[in-house]
């Protein structure tokens, strides 16, 4: 899922003819006190992050004239927002609201096809209101072979209850440039929350658009850096390096996410950040729970699938070793139909290169362990190669368990901790 | 010199020096690929390795990038043969940081 920025989505409603308030983004108090000029005070200034609850963190503030809003443009450019840096802003005129609703169109896996969502109850989380007041959300499923029609959006509203007819046209006609943008652009989400009722009619206040990462190749006017799940934040500059790997080659898949990027979590817990990768997402799971009591906290989740090349492995190695924090490393297999030599062929390339002077032993502390196919053969190859002969690499069979790859991995960082002290 | 280069799917090259390869006394490139390797692009044409398919047909997938042509003639051939495979979004990210990663920390 690609996130746009709240500027971003607006200018895809824009597009569409969805009203926002008159607004501009900024990244620097200069740019503010220009950009003040045209749009005139008062004005709302929005840190733009993709993480959600973002007024509650104080990531929205007000001025109604020069001084206050330097003071919240300096106050909100380079302040993290639930982890992640705020790089700019969103000046917007402040819009005088009537009432506040929520409108969306998302996609419902249990029924295959989208839903639009409206709701009386604006402004706040949706899923909280799902929780307090389920009978304040209305939805209708929406078939795309038929479309999203005026009257349809016109049904939808008038389940919400006490909305004028004057009104009730306004927003059935927004809903219906809504579902435009989620279908032109390849959506899982538009959402407008909150939807606010003005003297002038309606208008957007936020705009939250979930692009489909599987249409990113022909969503080219979006300007998206594609990378894997990264939550509600932007993708790192690592995951949209790693996720170049699949891009140009279908033959298996390796997905890379940055669970700690910087290993802030890691350190403030006490844990000992180690870079993982898995083949099989459940055997990431189990060897972190394995980990995570033994004092160590993989600061990526990395698992690939569908028996990938020797290519795809020699590069997802070179990325996961490029975490700097990282204080050791282990590769672990579930009992995998892949060809587990094309992954060891490939970890040995990079361990190679990594490691020019060592012949591929690496300096921290390391634990590959190969189950499944052709993994007799992997673990030759790393025999092979001298590499298992490094003193902070073992090289593990299919007869060992998560459990015992934890420990064995416990053991070596102990011992090279106490040998090295540190690197 | 004589060279045999060729691109890769997944964006790259596989170079060997076929000079090195007439002494070659193995020809485990060739093997390797023939027996472990899926793609069995590889055959011996006068004493050196040659490609069984055109250019195009290796680019778009034939060579399964198993690498392990690579490792074996290290291992056992005359080091003739080099795979490179870029990454330019990852050298990009370590031009960027502050912190070295511990592979090029000294132990």
């Amino acid at each position: 899922m690609a996130r746009l920025l709240e500027y971003q989505g607006k200018a895809l409603f824009n597009r569409k003819g969805i009203p926002v308030p008159e607004g501009r983004f900024v990244q620097s108090v200069d740019e503010a006190m220009n950009v003040v000029h045209e749009l005139g005070l008062p004005v709302a200034i929005k840190a733009q992050v993709l993480s959600g609850r973002r007024g509650k963190a104080g990531g929205i503030l007000f001025a109604e004239d020069r001084d206050s809003l330097l003071q919240a443009v300096n106050e909100l450019l380079g302040k993290r927002i639930q982890g992640s840096p705020v790089e700019g802003l969103l000046l917007e005129e402040k819009a005088e609201v009537q009432r506040e609703l929520y409108m969306a169109v998302t996609a419902d896996p249990s029924t295959r096809q989208p839903v639009a969502i409206f709701s009386p109850r604006g402004g706040v989380d949706i899923e909280e209101t799902a929780e307090t007041e389920p009978a304040a959300i209305f939805t209708t499923p929406i078939d795309i072979l038929r479309g999203f029609y005026y009257y349809d959006a016109m049904d939808l509203l008038r389940q919400g209850g006490d909305l004028e007819s004057r009104q009730m046209l306004t927003l059935a006609n927004l809903f219906t440039r809504l579902y435009q943008v989620y279908r032109e652009y390849d959506c899982k989400l538009a959402e407008i929350n909150p939807l606010a009722l003005v003297v002038q009619g309606a208008m957007a206040l936020d705009a939250r658009v979930d692009i489909d990462d599987d249409a990113l190749a022909r969503q080219t006017t979006l300007d998206i850096d594609f990378a894997e799940e990264a939550g509600e934040r932007a993708a790192t500059l690592l995951e949209i390096a790693a996720a170049t790997i699949d891009e140009k080659d279908h033959r298996g898949t390796v997905h890379f996410v940055q669970t700690d990027p910087d290993a802030s979590y890691a350190k403030t817990t006490g844990k000992i950040p180690v870079g993982l990768d898995a083949v099989g997402a459940g055997t990431g799971l189990t060897i972190m729970d394995e980990l995570v009591p033994l004092g160590y906290y993989p600061i990526d989740f990395c698992d690939s699938s569908g028996n990938p090349v020797g290519s795809k492995f020699y590069r997802i190695t070179k990325v996961i070793m490029a975490q700097p924090h990282i204080e050791g490393y282990l590769f672990v297999s579930c009992v995998s139909s892949q060809q587990l030599d094309n992954a060891a062929r490939g970890i040995i390339k990079a361990f190679k290169e990594l490691y020019p002077r060592s012949g591929g032993r690496p300096n921290i502390p390391c634990v590959v362990v190969f189950r499944g196919g052709w993994d007799d053969v992997a673990v030759e190859l790393f025999r092979e190669h001298g590499i298992s002969d490094g003193p902070w690499i073992k090289v593990l069979g299919r007869d060992t368990t998560e459990k015992e790859t934890a420990e064995i991995f416990d053991a070596l960082y102990r011992e090279w901790k106490k040998e090295t002290g540190d690197l | 010199m004589k060279v045999l280069e060729f691109e890769v799917r997944s964006g790259g090259t596989i170079r060997i020096e076929l000079e090195k390869c007439e002494s070659c006394e193995t020809k485990a490139c060739v093997k390797m690929c023939n027996t472990q390797g899926m793609g069995q692009i590889l055959e011996l044409k006068d004493g050196v390795p040659a490609l069984k398919y055109s250019l195009e047909e290796v680019k778009r997938g034939a060579c399964t990038e198993d690498l392990g042509c690579e490792l074996e003639c290290e291992l056992r051939g005359n080091k003739a043969l080099v795979i490179t495979l870029p990454l330019p979004e990852l050298e990009e990210y370590l031009e960027g940081l502050s912190e070295k990663p511990a592979y090029l920390r000294e132990a």
